[in-house]
């Protein structure tokens, strides 16, 4: 026990001083804090990605429309602040619940379609935000040319400020995560992906637990929504698009889902890959197409799966080569 | 002062009336002994079920007494599983009760049927594969556990006590049916006997008042049969009551208190194994179909 604490401790101090050094160690590299920018951005989707996760990983549901959870809770801070001059720590979480609440409610008759369905009933969800936002009553939403939104404005001005600002809530959400998914009501998640049926004859009222894994979902997307709007200072409805919602199910695939770990390596791999082509931004889709296949075809369940994978067969081996030896003596 | 004789003479008079209706049963065969011993904790009164313009189910009527193993059978095709998922919520009936306890259960859903006492196992084996073995029977639980989503997101210190104790006793559960070296492994690494062993824990984990195993010696061997039929003898022992669908007529016979049997939907026969081994009907039936189990 206490030798198994310690194995533990190690690696945890040595990623905490990384994680504190990370914006120091790029802005020197740099010379400029481009790629601080670009360190929030990536902590910013660690949230949004976790939180598709244990919609798609954990509770085993499609949804090609979570861009929209993000824009619409971006929009509701955004415009909350602009319009009533309401302190941002209340217009964020009013952002985040609503987009949880918009979850639920699209959960309550999505909950009931088969999984190829859901993802069509998704993707019009997406489409309906973005072309809301582009062409709204009265123009309240600026339209497509979107708004203009305050930073926090304790962090303005400094992105290595924004940075352990970020840093502690993705580290809050992740802890979030893994607490949920190590519970009776992670279970009951996962016994929904497993086995629908089985899991509604073993008592897990199915229709309940997913409308909770949406809400949960929108709500971490919702938030992660929230702060990219306060750190880049403006939304628009391009956002909501398919291509951002491609994006995170991208990120959370390639990474592994139904894993902690899994969520942040997608976002750290593809998030670096995505600015060594920045001059190509027109091929950016076509890398999300290239990714997805290589996971599809390749890797089922992402860098994640295919580490255990790896793993495991080593540990198979292993076994059978002493199996083998032991023969031999005997 | 004279009405509490009066009470008194009219509470005799009920003693009476009840120790005469007692002895009018047992006269008619001894079954007040068995209600009282053993009283119906599940029943199902004509249930019907359709499937467009087939009937599966025919108005059937079964009792299923506490503390006994009772035992559904009949030809493939007969409406056993049919009639389980019935009682199980995963059908409507098209007609009929169906009474746990007294309490209608007809319309319920799944989840909730297992939360008023009933648990199952399934014919065709639905475990959750890549969860692992101790994990399954901790899903067993679920409708047993009290944490819910607020405990769990700040994982109070109530919930991770609940959780520990759940463990320990899911591990008790597997070591109750000599699964918990496996107890890490995922479930769907398990051989097929050994899934449908912890099919049945799992179902157990709930502290169910009825049971129902389709099939549960289906893929197993004659070494795990035997060993299957202590287990049912103990799991009895325990107190619980089975339902039970099976096909192999000598652990039906070695096992059953009471016997059902299905054919094309509505009930042939019933009654004690010996009744039913020597019933007519039922030799005519086996030998009639296509089967070839008895
Ligand atoms: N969902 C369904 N839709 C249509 N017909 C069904 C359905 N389920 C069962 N049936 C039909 O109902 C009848 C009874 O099937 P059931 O599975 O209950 O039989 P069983 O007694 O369990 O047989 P076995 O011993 O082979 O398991 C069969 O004719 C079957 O084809
Ligand atoms: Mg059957």
């Amino acid at each position: 026990m206490k030798t198994n604490s310690k194995k533990k401790i190690l690696p945890l101090i040595i990623g905490a001083v990384i994680l504190l050094a990370l914006p120091f160690v790029a802005q020197m590299i740099t010379g400029n804090d481009y790629w601080v920018l670009i360190l929030c951005t990536m902590l910013i989707y660690v949230i949004a990605v976790s939180g598709l996760d244990i919609l798609f990983g954990y509770s085993g549901q499609i949804s090609l429309g979570h861009a929209s959870f993000y824009v619409i809770a971006a929009y509701t801070t955004g415009l909350l602040n602009n319009y009533f001059n309401i302190p941002l720590f209340i217009t964020i979480p009013c952002g985040a619940i609503l987009a949880a609440l918009l979850g639920a409610a699209l959960a309550y008759p999505a909950s009931r379609l088969k999984f190829h369905f859901l993802s069509l009933a998704t993707v019009a969800f997406g489409e309906i935000t973005y072309y809301f936002l582009y062409t709204s009553p009265g123009g309240f939403t600026n339209d497509y040319k979107g708004i203009n939104i305050r930073s926090i404005p304790f962090l303005e001005g400094s992105y290595t400020k924004w940075y352990f600002w970020l840093l502690l809530w993705a580290i809050i959400f992740v802890v979030a995560k893994i607490f949920i998914v190590n519970s009776r009501t992670g279970r009951a998640f996962i016994a929904i992906r497993e086995n629908t049926h089985a899991a509604d004859g073993m008592g897990v009222n199915v229709q309940k637990y997913k409308i909770l894994a949406f809400a949960i979902s929108a709500f971490y997307v919702g938030f992660a929504g929230t702060m990219y709007a306060h750190l880049y200072k403006y939304i628009s409805p391009e956002t909501a698009r398919q291509k951002q919602s491609v994006l995170f199910l991208t990120m959370m695939l390639f990474g592994g889902s139904g894993s902690i770990v899994g969520s942040m390596i997608g976002v750290v791999i593809i998030e670096i890959l995505l600015e060594l082509i920045r001059p190509l931004q027109e091929y950016q889709m076509l890398l999300y197409g290239i990714l997805l296949l290589i996971v599809i075809i390749a890797l089922p369940g992402g860098i994640v799966g295919g580490v255990r994978d790896v793993m495991a067969d080593r540990a198979k081996r292993k076994l059978q080569k002493e199996g083998e030896g032991g023969a031999q003596n005997g | 002062m004279a009405d509490i004789v009066k009470d008194e003479i009219l509470a005799q008079e009920e003693t009476d009336k009840a120790i005469a209706k007692e002895a009018e049963l047992q006269a008619a065969g001894g079954k007040a002994e068995d209600d009282k011993a053993h009283p119906v904790v599940l029943e199902t009164r004509g249930v019907t079920i359709q499937f467009g313009g087939l009937t599966a189910v025919d108005h059937a009527s079964i009792k299923v007494r506490k503390g006994l193993i009772t035992a559904l059978i009949g030809p493939n095709g007969a409406g056993k599983t049919t009639l389980f998922n019935a009682v199980s919520g995963v059908y409507i009936p098209t007609s009929g009760e169906v009474l746990l306890n007294g309490e209608h259960l007809e319309g319920k859903r799944g989840f909730q049927i297992n939360e008023a006492g009933i648990s199952r196992t399934y014919q065709v084996i639905n475990l959750f594969r890549s969860m692992t073995v101790l994990e399954n029977v901790m899903v067993g639980m679920h409708t047993r556990l009290k944490s819910n989503f607020w405990s769990d997101l700040f994982n109070s210190k109530k919930k991770r006590e609940e959780d520990a104790e759940a463990r320990e006793k899911a591990f008790e559960w597997l070591k109750f049916v000599g699964l918990d070296e496996y107890a890490n492994s995922p479930a769907g690494s398990l051989s097929y006997g050994k899934q449908r062993l912890l099919e049945i824990v799992r179902g157990l984990a709930s502290d169910p008042q009825v049971i129902l195993l389709d099939e549960p010696a289906a893929g197993m061997n004659s070494t795990e049969k035997l060993e299957l039929d202590a287990l049912l003898k103990q799991i009895l022992n325990m107190g619980y009551t089975i339902l039970i669908v099976e096909h192999d007529m000598k652990l039906i016979m070695n096992i059953s208190d009471y016997i059902y049997v299905l054919y094309h939907g509505a009930l042939l026969a019933e009654g004690t194994p010996e009744e039913i081994q020597a019933n007519p009907d039922v030799i005519a039936a086996y030998l009639g179909g296509e089967d070839d189990v008895i």
